[in-house]
């Protein structure tokens, strides 16, 4: 019989036993909705930890000093790193809140609470830059002068209410400056930070929550001011708690990362004395935990999705094994009428892949909707041709193997023992 | 010309006591023959037209169809040669009662490499032989016996058999419908093909050409 043939047969026949079908269909169904979710989750995590790795840069090592460094140690540092790398130096972070008068920020009178400082290099901007900028980044010469100017983040519009995540964040706020930058043109505005007027020379657009690629702890969780390095040890000087720098190096290639540490550990000692133990982390073997990590529970995810495929198989192992003894008559008359052994197993395989795949389909529907509800980011939700490609082939496979041995079984019968069934 | 030929057939079913249901049968028939079979019920009949149709293998004997040897063919073999050689008809019809007359009709020539296209218009010049021009779409659940008969009747045909065998084709029939019926075979018959029919009826088996008489396995 053709596969047309078959296929017609195994409708009607899928159809005539409806509630039968149905639960191994449901089984193969659950099985597959588990697959689809875990392959789509799959596929989102590594194609956005791809893009993570690319926005922070390679080779890149971090670490952070309470030694405040000079600019002529930043350019002595910088000579001992790897030809061609990029040293981004950066204050922590000040907040402004409400507890902390001096750290209020107004702008044209409106008095806007919340919000964080830091004092940055131009090389900032090469790694983790997501942002669209308008306006001018922070240069050399506001460096070198101690320029008052400003390069403000803004949220995007579709911001959600901030959460509050610190004892310190001042929810309403954060959320103030949000609103007011998504409504009022600042460029080239005046606002006051710590009683200096300050000057925007720069916005910095972010992009949304999800399409912010970056890792978590890379990202601001609040408006953020960046000023000039320099010009942040005349706001804040140097205390107890506004001395720590981080500092970022991004060698462009991954083999140099370790010489990079080298040298940067060795230059730190050798300029703040034996005490001075830094903590020199490398990006990529953050980035192999967080891929370990999603392993991890992926395969968790995937044993599932196996168990449940098993249980699904045994359904269709099930309902074929019921079908076939109430159909023994039926196999019979076929063989009876020309249908050779190939013939009658294919018929029974082909029904319950038909069934495997009607399966995968309402899988996929549930998994769809699983990745919709579940998932803490939908955003970047591609749904690979791959990932349905592959759903459909396990559901299929599956539906083929378990189906095997009923279907062997019918195929062997003698046709006048099947006949003589009633 | 002999059509189908046994050589002294035996089946055996075994069991706690095995039970010897063909008893060293020979038998020939010839090509064009209308032959019945009668015998008292568990004689060995429809085990000798099990054999006959290749659905079931004799213990021991020779049985020649069409010229071909059957014994130790595979099953795809004999698979194919009931395909292509034999036509049933059975006294329960054995219809699919799921599928129309017409896809009941093209049901074996599914099972051959015939093109598809003309699958179905075969099936609907074998349901107009038979009658059935206005029943094409009913299932047979929609139909009379003798309807339903009539269907296995033009099933048999589907693939242009060159021996028919029916297992009291008449049997879960009334008197009209079974001469009905008859009638068919005989038209069949007239048309140069061979037919045996197992009957209880010997009103039934005086219209055919020869009659066989079986007893406890062997013939008389
Ligand atoms: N599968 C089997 N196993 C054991 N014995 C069987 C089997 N099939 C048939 N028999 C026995 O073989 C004998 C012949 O059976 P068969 O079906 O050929 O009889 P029959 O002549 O067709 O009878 P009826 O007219 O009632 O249809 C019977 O006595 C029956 O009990
Ligand atoms: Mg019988």
């Amino acid at each position: 019989m053709r596969l047309p043939d078959l296929m017609a047969t195994g409708w009607t026949e899928v159809w005539a036993h409806k509630m039968c079908s149905f639960l191994s269909f449901f089984a193969i169904a659950i099985g597959i909705a588990t697959f689809f979710y875990t392959l789509s989750i799959l596929s989102q995590r590594y194609s956005r930890l791809g893009q993570t790795a690319k926005v922070a840069g390679a080779g890149r090592v971090e670490t952070s000093t309470n030694h405040p460094l000079s600019l002529v140690q930043y350019q002595d540092l910088k000579a001992r790193l790897p030809e061609g790398s990029s040293l981004a130096l950066t204050t922590r972070n000040f907040n402004i809140s409400n507890g902390r008068w001096w750290n209020t920020l107004y702008h044209r009178g409106n008095k806007l609470l919340g919000g964080g400082v830091r004092g940055i290099l131009p090389s900032f901007k090469d790694a983790d830059f997501v942002y669209r900028l308008e306006g001018r980044f922070i240069n050399w010469k506001d460096v070198e002068n101690k320029h008052r100017v400003v390069v403000m983040t803004v949220f995007p519009h579709e911001v959600k209410k901030a959460k509050k995540r610190f004892w310190w964040d001042d929810e309403e706020g954060v959320q103030l400056v949000k609103d007011y930058s998504a409504h009022h043109h600042l460029l080239q505005q005046q606002i006051e930070l710590h009683h200096q007027t300050f000057t925007i020379v720069g916005i910095l657009h972010l992009p949304t929550e999800s399409d912010d690629v970056r890792l978590s702890r890379n990202r601001e969780d609040r408006p953020m001011f960046y000023i000039p390095y320099t010009t942040w040890y005349d706001l804040y000087p140097e205390e107890k708690d506004t001395r720590q720098v981080d500092i970022r190096v991004v060698t462009g290639k991954e083999s140099t990362a370790k010489a990079a540490g080298r040298s940067l550990a060795s230059y730190l000692r050798s300029q703040f004395g034996v005490d001075e133990k830094p903590e020199i982390e490398f990006f990529q073997e953050k980035m192999e935990e967080h891929l370990t990590q999603a392993r991890k529970s992926l395969n968790n995810m995937l044993f599932m999705g196996i168990i449940a495929m098993i249980a699904g198989g045994i359904g269709i192992m099930n309902v074929t094994m019921a079908v076939i003894f109430s159909r023994t008559k039926e196999i019979g008359i076929r063989r009876a009428i020309g249908a050779s052994r190939k013939d009658i197993l294919f018929q029974f395989v082909v029904e319950a892949m038909l069934l495997g795949l009607c399966g995968s389909v309402a899988g996929m529907i549930l998994g769809y909707m699983a990745v919709l509800h579940l998932a803490e980011d939908t955003s970047q939700m591609t749904f690979s041709w791959w990932v349905v490609a592959l759903s459909v082939l396990i559901a299929l496979v599956t539906s083929f193997l378990f189906a095997l041995y009923p279907a062997w079984q019918a195929a062997k019968l003698k046709p006048v023992d099947a006949l003589k069934n009633e | 010309m002999v059509i189908a030929q046994c050589k002294k057939l035996i089946k055996v079913y075994p069991g706690a006591q095995d039970f010897r249901a063909l008893d060293e049968v020979s038998l020939s028939i010839k090509e064009g023959e209308f032959v019945s079979i009668m015998g008292p019920s568990g004689c060995g009949k429809s085990t000798l037209l099990n054999i006959l149709g290749l659905l079931d293998e004799p213990t021991g004997g020779e049985y020649i169809l069409n010229g071909v040897p059957t014994q130790r063919l595979s099953d795809a073999r004999r698979t194919e040669l009931r395909r292509n050689e034999i036509g049933f008809i059975f006294q329960s019809f054995n219809l699919m009662p799921r599928l129309s007359v017409l896809e009941n009709i093209a049901l074996p020539m599914r099972y051959t490499n015939m093109p598809r296209a003309d699958i179905l218009p075969r099936a609907r010049e074998l349901a107009v032989r038979v009658g059935l021009e206005k029943k094409l779409h009913s299932t047979p659940l929609q139909l009379s016996g003798g309807q339903c008969q009539r269907v296995a009747c033009a099933r048999s045909l589907a693939n242009k058999p060159s021996i028919i065998l029916a297992d009291e084709p008449t049997g879960n029939l009334d008197s009209k419908a079974s001469a009905e019926i008859l009638t068919l075979l005989k038209e069949l018959n007239d048309g140069g093909m061979t037919i045996i029919m197992v009957t209880h009826d010997p009103k039934i088996a005086q219209g055919t050409h020869r009659i066989i008489h079986v007893k406890d396995g062997k013939i008389v």
